[in-house]
């Protein structure tokens, strides 16, 4: 049986995160997810990324160049904590010993206002 | 204005990479920084590089000293203030964050803390910062480029000088050190990192201004008679 959904006020209130993604080889949305908890568990520690709420939303491919892949993503995090999020995500730097560089382009209230910076 | 006075110049091609990116990660001046050793040519790129980014970023040169020898380091700071807008001296030993904390020529002592186990400033030293204006550099590429424990200490000797930073008010510079495309961030993720280690937004913009005022003030050093004054063209 699921779960009723909690009233508005009980309600975690989130923030939509834009990253622009730059690899060295080619990554899928899963690869994504574990970049990004490994980013949040390696900075902030267990703990403290307990409250980040994070989620993935979507994940696009933009292009490739010579030197690397281009991605875009939204990624869903508590709104109290998205320095937190964002400084930790900016201090990834290596996925299976390929570079990676994310940047948060974007920060929204809601998903579609999100889009606007992919 | 995000000013970054220490962006890893190299190549035509491989600058004008990281100058194109960094205006669209929301940068709005950087410094190539060279050694000694390849300023001189690099000097020679400056028309060409000015071209491909014309109304697209400003840039300047950075001389970046790396000895530890002190008679070179102000041999090097004498020959090139007047080619370069900005000296900076890489700090880590002892004698040269001293010599070059004492040294009025040379605008910045750059990672004090190098391969140390302290920040590599004190007291002392600190004072020394303020009475020379020299400032201190902080490179974002040290937190980026660690992990686990070294991370943490690089984190810790931060904190150190933005104590020391606090009680006596040398001026502190904040800079990528970015090398390739990979170590760029936006100004925003730039700024909250270092929140997260410990400094406020005031302090984060005064270390910007700081940065603007080192240019601002080798853009006019040739009419420094003495300090605090300086020789102005306009009668009014």
């Amino acid at each position: 049986m699921k779960l009723k959904v909690l009233p508005p006020t009980l309600r975690k209130n989130n923030r939509y995160l834009t990253l622009d993604i730059k690899i060295t080889n080619p990554i899928v949305k899963d690869d994504l997810v574990t970049i990004i908890w490994d980013a949040c568990i390696r900075f902030k520690g267990e703990c403290e990324t307990s409250n980040f709420n994070l989620w993935v939303m979507k994940f696009y491919e933009i292009d490739a160049t010579d030197k690397y892949y281009h991605y875009k993503a939204i990624v869903r995090c508590q709104r109290d904590f998205v320095g937190e999020v964002r400084s930790s995500l900016a201090l990834a730097t290596r996925y299976d010993g390929n570079l990676i560089s994310i940047s948060t382009i974007g920060l929204s209230g809601t998903i579609k206002a999100s889009q606007k910076y992919i | 204005m995000f000013f970054d006075l220490n962006i890893k110049g190299s190549g035509l091609e491989n600058n004008m990479e990281l100058a194109i990116q960094a205006s669209s990660y929301g940068w709005e001046h950087i410094n190539f920084s060279y050694n000694q050793n390849e300023f001189k040519e690099a000097l020679k790129l400056r028309d060409e590089l000015k071209d491909g980014l014309e109304g697209i970023i400003d840039f300047d040169y950075t001389l970046e000293i790396k000895s530890t020898n002190i008679n070179e380091i102000r041999n090097h700071a004498n020959n090139f203030r007047n080619r370069a807008s900005c000296i900076s001296v890489v700090g880590g030993d002892l004698k040269v964050n001293r010599a070059v904390l004492e040294n009025m020529k040379i605008d910045v002592l750059s990672r004090p803390y190098l391969n140390r186990y302290d920040s590599g400033l004190n007291h002392v030293l600190a004072k020394e910062a303020v009475r020379n204006n020299v400032a201190v550099e902080l490179c974002f590429k040290d937190v980026l480029r660690t992990y686990l424990s070294p991370r943490a200490k690089v984190i810790s000797n931060f904190r150190d000088i933005y104590a020391l930073h606090r009680k006596f008010d040398f001026p502190l510079v904040l800079s990528s050190r970015a090398e390739s495309v990979f170590d760029i961030r936006t100004t925003h993720d730039f700024v909250e990192v270092f929140k997260q280690t410990g400094l406020d937004d005031d302090e984060i913009t005064k270390s910007f201004e700081t940065s603007e005022n080192i240019l601002e003030f080798n853009r006019n050093r040739e009419d420094l008679i003495l300090k605090g004054v300086r020789r102005v063209t306009d009668e009014a």
